[in-house]
C-alpha cells in the first residue's frame, strides 16, 4: 500500500486522476450502495407504515 | 468583462436561464470591475462585496447553508419506494470524473482538474464548496459553468439520451409501486448518513451534514415553520447574497482568459459525460434483468443532481415517445439520488485528491 501511494504521488498528473477516478467511483458506489442496504432493509423488516 | 456581465443578466431575463443566480452574479461582475473596485477593496478598506466573499464564500459558510436549505426541500420518498433508483445516483457522476482526466490532459494540475471536474455534479453549491477548497483562482468561471449548465438541462440530456438508446428502450414502461414509507425510515435515514458519510468520508461531512440536517427538519414533522424557513427566506436569502459575490470573484485579470473558455467547454462534456454514463448503467443492468422487469434507461440520466429539472425533462421525453408512459417517480427516485451521490462524489475528490498532491 505504503508503495502504491508513494508510485501514484510521483505519478503524472493524468494517473494520478485515474486513481482519483477509480477510487472516487468506488467510493461513490459503496457508500449509496449502503444507504440502499439501509433502506431495503428498512423497508422490508420495518413495516409499519406513516 | 461588462459584456459578460450584461450576457448572464440577459439569460437570466430573457431565457429564464437559473435567474435567481445569474442575475446576481451577472450584476455583481459588473459591480466588481467597475473603475476603482470599490465594492471590493478601497484605500485598504474592504469593500461591501469583500466583505460578504470573505464571511461566506471564503469560509464556505453560503454553500453549507445553502445545503440546508436544499434539504428541507428534498423528499426522499419515492427513493425509498424504489430503493434501486439510488444507484443512478452514483452511475451519474461519472462526468466528474471522466472531466478531471480531460483537464488534467489539458494541463491543469489535479486540484484545478478535480475542481473542474465537479461542475459535472450538477450541484452548484458543491461546486464552490470544492473550487473553494482547490483552486479559489477559478471559482468565478466554475460557478458560472455550473450554474449555467444546470439551467440548460433541458437542451444538454435529450439529445445524449436520444443518440444512446433506441425508440423501444425510451418506451419501455415501469410500474410503480404505491406503497407507504415508515415515518421512522424518514426520520432516522438523515442521521444514518450523515453518520456513515462521517466514517467513509469525514471531510464530506459539512456538505453531508447540512443537507442532512435540512432533512431532519423538514421530516420530523414538529419543525414546519423552521422547515419553511429553511425552504423559502433561507434559501433566497443566501442565493441573493451568493450570487452577487460569486459575481464578485469574476475580476476581468482572473476571468478573461483561455481557462476559462476551457472551463465552460468542460462544463459541458462533464454534463454529457453525467447523462452518458448514467444511461449506459441503466443499459448494463438491462443486461441482468428480465423483459417485463427492465428498466428504462432515460432514468439513469436522472442520476444528476439538478432536481427537479432532469426528471422532469425525463418524464416528458418519455412522454413524447408514447402518450401515457408514466416514469415521473422513478425519475425523481433517481433524481434525489442524485443530490446525495453529488455530495459524497464531492467528498471522495475533497478526501482523495489531497491524499496525492498534499
Amino acid at each position: 500500500m505504503d508503495s502504491l501511494m508513494y508510485n501514484l504521488k510521483n505519478a503524472s498528473t493524468t494517473v494520478q486522476a485515474l486513481a482519483v477516478t477509480a477510487g472516487g467511483l468506488i467510493g461513490v458506489f459503496a457508500t449509496l450502495a449502503a444507504f440502499f442496504l439501509i433502506i431495503w432493509l428498512s423497508v422490508k423488516l420495518g413495516g409499519k407504515k406513516a | 468583462m461588462y459584456v459578460v456581465g450584461a450576457i448572464l443578466i440577459w439569460l437570466a431575463i430573457k431565457k429564464e436561464y437559473e435567474p435567481m443566480l445569474l442575475l446576481p452574479i451577472g450584476f455583481g461582475a459588473i459591480l466588481v470591475n467597475l473603475p476603482l473596485s470599490v465594492v471590493w477593496e478601497h484605500e485598504g478598506s474592504a469593500g461591501f462585496l469583500k466583505v460578504l466573499y470573505d464571511g461566506g464564500i471564503a469560509n464556505e459558510l453560503f454553500p453549507i447553508l445553502i445545503f440546508i436549505a436544499v434539504g428541507a426541500m428534498i423528499d426522499f420518498g419515492p427513493l425509498f419506494k424504489n430503493p434501486f433508483m439510488i444507484f443512478f445516483g452514483a452511475a451519474a457522476q461519472f462526468g466528474i470524473f471522466a472531466t478531471m482526466i480531460i483537464a488534467t490532459l489539458l494541463g491543469f494540475d489535479l486540484k484545478q482538474a478535480a475542481s473542474i471536474g465537479i461542475i459535472g455534479a450538477a450541484d452548484g453549491p458543491t461546486a464552490i464548496y470544492v473550487a473553494n477548497k482547490f483552486a479559489k483562482d477559478l471559482l468565478g468561471p466554475i460557478s458560472v459553468a455550473a450554474y449555467s449548465y444546470m439551467a440548460l438541462v433541458p437542451l444538454i440530456q435529450p439529445p445524449v439520451i436520444k443518440l444512446l438508446t433506441s425508440k423501444k428502450e425510451r418506451r419501455i414502461h415501469m410500474v410503480y409501486h404505491e406503497s407507504g414509507v415508515p415515518k421512522w425510515l424518514k426520520i432516522s435515514f438523515p442521521i444514518v448518513v450523515t453518520m456513515i458519510s462521517g466514517f467513509v468520508a469525514p471531510i464530506s461531512v459539512p456538505l453531508v451534514g447540512s443537507l442532512m440536517f435540512g432533512n431532519l427538519i423538514r421530516e420530523s414533522g414538529v419543525l414546519e415553520r423552521l422547515s419553511q424557513t429553511a425552504q423559502n427566506e433561507l434559501a433566497y436569502l443566501i442565493t441573493l447574497l451568493l450570487g452577487i459575490t460569486i459575481g464578485s470573484s469574476m475580476r476581468a485579470d482572473k476571468f478573461l482568459n483561455v481557462n476559462t473558455l476551457m472551463i465552460l467547454g468542460m462544463g459541458l462534456v462533464a454534463f454529457v459525460f453525467d447523462t452518458a454514463g448514467g444511461v449506459l448503467f441503466a443499459k448494463m443492468i438491462n443486461l441482468f434483468l428480465p423483459h417485463d422487469k427492465k428498466i428504462n434507461p432515460m432514468i439513469g440520466a436522472c442520476g444528476i443532481s439538478a432536481f427537479p429539472m432532469s426528471g422532469r425533462v425525463i418524464q416528458k421525453m418519455a412522454a413524447e415517445e408514447e402518450k401515457g408512459n408514466i416514469i415521473l417517480m422513478h425519475a425523481i427516485g433517481s433524481n434525489v439520488s442524485g443530490q446525495l451521490g453529488s455530495i459524497i462524489a464531492g467528498g471522495m475528490v475533497l478526501a482523495l485528491v489531497p491524499l496525492l498532491v498534499g
